[in-house]
């Protein structure tokens, strides 16, 4: 049941924190070193808390129970009942949640590993509450999120006519090289459609994101809207800038920084 | 400590003051949750003039802020209280027009004669218990039958008769009886709450009801942000900020009308061994003890608590307790993923949101873990911390002991107790130990069988004349109402009630230290009861280890 994504976490996050001191906790852990930026991150993702207790988390993370060559966390934005939960859900589990709605509370979060073009990428993938009263918290998450898939419903005209107000916040609070997708999902609607294809296309190319018709309940096009997000996020680890994907090499960097050239 | 009897009351009156002053069952020292009475706060609320309710809903100090400023950040966190409960300002640009679709144009439903006819249409006929929200500009925000938009001719109607008595006579309007029916008003902050009942509940039992479903409200947006909003705009749609909310308030009325808990103000605990107590309790403490800025850490399954740890100082009300339970039963989505909300709990402090990671422990176990904290951006510590924790519950073998007592284990004392105290006599019982605010009844409510309540009333909620086969918990439990108010009543309370008929005889008995109802068979003699009673106590007291949470844990 062990979970790895904290940890997953800490990695990707990994490149942006360069420099910091290792905890005197860690340094004497066999398994820690193993794996150095993990126990190194904890310092960085919990500021204001103590690290728990090594000797106890440290087995878990090495169940080495999904391998992974690219992290990348993917959020999904849109009103509220536009099928975001469905659409996660039809992606993870391959099923459709009919019947019940299904209304999510604050921020989900759950994993998958896809593999696009030989490279296994795992995503966290976090379910945002539509709610406006949620906002405030989905706001938080923003910045960390590597892509994006904003969602709106083609049966509701007020979903898509709010993707641009979507887009503003994204603006506002996301990283600048965040990958968007916009998805106009239902797409198996028939007669109820209210959004025509074009509409959500020409509202694409003018943001100039990348855009398709999805549907929750047949599966069209839900695998390839997270395989495309799989491969941007994977275009933007590669090589062309080396470090970015330098996680291996990483440690020793702080090894040095944090012990001083000893013996 | 010795119960004295003395009062009359209009019923038999005995004096019992051959209990020991030992022999309290469940009481310790130390408590997890907070014993104050709501009853006696209920009480205040219905008899205080408007300018001393609304000072009570304005002076608060903020709980959250303290313990921030305690762990040493007050000044970073001071500034997150407030923009986690900034959700207007830079949203408004999109939330005017992104009222999510559900919401439909009032002006879309036709004329008014349209409305008053609505009003006797089968959705709203012949319910038992109607409750109404509105702001208090007249604005329908929530009706638990019946579409909210087509009732604001009604809410109008109410709003005016708030105001008139508000205004021409400087008073307040507490209650309309009519021959078969109660109308109760509660104006709290910016809302008005009605609720019009043909049930045997009292009028303060109405109050305590509105007082939670305004405290769900409060749950969902904090007393600060509820303000905030009708200050800037008094004709506000506040159904626009509760969307997906109203299902919280649905399930929370079922809920208050069928469990004790909320008549007696106390949190049922699930029955545990002693030992799988203490060491869940242990699981969390070893794990979260470093983890300085959460606040509570609650595990409850079945509406019913577990174990519960807390930061030292802070306690939990019941009431708190009692809507952590309804969210976390009412929201089919914290079973799928691990989640990350916030939530203010109105007794701890309205003002703030405390931030929660809930997630069950694990697949085959319905236990749930909240872990509370007063920062916002913890989710990943805390995600690890109940990864820990689920591990060292599955070692030792904690989830299997939950869910015997989840599933009523047959060799368990506490899944048949009246069989296992072995006295015939006794129906039912229901017991509250005052100190430490917890509660056992002799016939938990199952969860399938809150289920059914459930279907059965979202199909109507209608007035039907049941055949009594075999009475269940609720059916108990809606006859202690009674009493229950008569030793609650504010004049003149009632300590000890005999009533004995054809139908059943019950014992209604409040001490210094318990509150006890116990139904008995028709017409049994009152020494037969005083028996069985002290028997009763025996065994409470002899399984209080199991059945109530006996200590106060702290990080």
């Amino acid at each position: 049941m062990w979970n790895p994504n904290a940890m997953d976490n800490r990695q990707m996050e990994k490149r942006v924190v360069i420099g910091r001191v290792r905890p005197t906790w860690a340094r004497n852990m066999p398994e820690a070193r193993e794996d150095d930026d993990k126990s190194d991150q904890e310092v960085g993702v919990m500021p204001h808390s103590e690290p728990p207790s090594p000797t106890e988390t440290w087995e878990q993370q090495n169940k080495q129970e999904d391998k992974y060559d690219v992290f990348g966390k993917v959020m999904l934005l849109g009103d509220s009942g536009v099928g975001k939960t469905c659409m996660l859900v039809r992606f993870r589990d391959g099923t459709f949640l009919s019947g019940n709605y299904i209304s999510t509370v604050g921020i989900d979060f759950r994993n998958k590993v896809v593999t696009v073009d030989g490279v296994k990428v795992k995503l966290q993938i976090w379910d945002t509450a539509g709610q406006e009263r949620f906002r405030s918290v989905t706001h938080a998450y923003y910045r960390d999120a590597h892509a994006l898939l904003l969602l709106y419903d083609v049966t509701n005209k007020i979903s898509f006519d709010n993707i641009r107000a979507w887009l503003g916040e994204i603006r506002e609070y996301a990283q600048d090289d965040v990958v968007i997708m916009l998805l106009g999902n239902k797409s198996d609607s028939g007669l109820e459609r209210a959004v025509r294809r074009e509409e959500g296309q020409r509202l694409a190319r003018e943001y100039q994101v990348a855009f398709m018709e999805t549907s929750a309940k047949t599966g069209l096009n839900v695998e390839a809207a997270f395989a495309h997000v799989a491969r941007a996020l994977v275009a933007k680890a590669n090589p062309v800038d080396p470090a970015r994907l330098a996680v291996r090499a990483q440690p020793s960097q702080e090894q040095r920084s944090s012990c001083p050239p000893c013996s | 400590m010795a119960s004295t009897s003395k009062d009359t009351v209009s019923t038999n009156v005995t004096s019992q003051e051959d209990i020991d002053d030992d022999l309290l069952p469940g009481a310790c020292p130390e408590s997890v949750l907070n014993p104050t009475d709501s009853f006696e706060e209920f009480e205040t609320e219905m008899s205080s003039n408007p300018q001393e309710r609304h000072s009570s809903l304005t002076t608060k100090c903020s709980t959250i802020s303290e313990i921030q400023s305690e762990i040493g950040e007050s000044s970073k966190d001071m500034k997150t209280v407030k923009s986690s409960d900034d959700l207007k300002g830079k949203d408004e640009a999109m939330s005017s027009s992104a009222s999510s679709s559900n919401l439909t144009d009032q002006n879309g439903d036709g004329v008014d004669s349209d409305k008053d006819e609505y009003l006797q249409s089968p959705e709203l006929v012949n319910k038992e218990k109607h409750v109404f929200i509105l702001s208090s500009a007249g604005k329908p925000i929530y009706s638990r039958y019946g579409n909210e938009d087509k009732l604001a001719g009604l809410c109008g109607v109410i709003q005016a008769l708030v105001s008139v008595v508000e205004d021409q006579n400087q008073d307040i309007l507490r209650s309309i009886n009519t021959k078969d029916c109660k109308a109760v008003f509660l104006v709290k902050g910016p809302l008005i709450l009605v609720a019009v009942s043909k049930s045997n509940e009292s009028e303060t039992q109405l109050v305590m009801q509105l007082t939670y479903a305004f405290n769900q409200i409060v749950s969902v947006l904090t007393l600060t942000q509820l303000n905030r909003i009708f200050e800037q705009r008094r004709n506000y749609d506040l159904r626009r900020l509760l969307a997906g909310a109203e299902r919280l308030i649905d399930n929370l009325l079922i809920f208050m009308e069928k469990d004790p808990a909320f008549l007696l103000g106390a949190v049922r605990c699930l029955p545990l061994p002693e030992k799988a107590r203490e060491n869940i309790t242990n699981a969390i403490i070893s794990t979260c003890n470093k983890i300085r800025d959460l606040v509570f850490a609650i595990m409850i399954a079945g509406n019913q608590l577990i174990t519960l740890v807390r930061m030292k100082k802070y306690t939990l009300h019941p009431s708190d307790i009692h809507l952590l339970f309804n969210f976390v039963r009412s929201s089919e989505s914290f079973k799928t993923a691990e989640s990350w909300t916030p939530i203010c709990l109105p007794k701890f402090d309205a003002t703030g949101f405390l931030h929660g990671h809930v997630s069950y422990i694990s697949e085959d176990c319905q236990a749930c873990l909240l872990l509370l904290t007063v920062q916002r951006d913890a989710f990943y510590p805390l995600s690890q911390a109940k990864h820990t924790i689920a591990e060292k519950l599955e070692k030792l073998k904690c989830i299997g002991a939950i869910n015997d007592a989840l599933n009523r284990s047959k060799d368990l004392p506490t899944t048949n107790p009246l069989k296992h105290i072995g006295i015939p006599i006794i129906r039912h019982f229901m017991y509250k130990c005052k100190s430490t605010a917890q509660l056992f009844t002799s016939d938990p409510i199952s969860l399938d069988r809150l289920q059914d309540y459930r279907m059965m009333h979202r199909e109507g909620g209608d007035i039907t004349v049941k055949k009594i086969e075999k009475l269940s918990d609720i059916d108990y439990v809606k006859n202690y109402r009674k009493f229950c108010n008569q030793i609650h009543c504010a004049t003149v309370p009632a300590k000890f009630i005999f009533r004995s008929n054809s139908q059943d005889t019950i014992l209604a008995w409040i001490t210094n230290g318990f509150e006890l109802y116990v139904t008995f068979d028709p017409l049994v003699e009152k020494e037969q009861t005083k028996k069985a009673v002290d028997h009763l106590l025996q065994w409470i007291k002899r399984e209080e280890n199991r059945i109530f949470i006996m200590n106060a844990p702290t990080f």
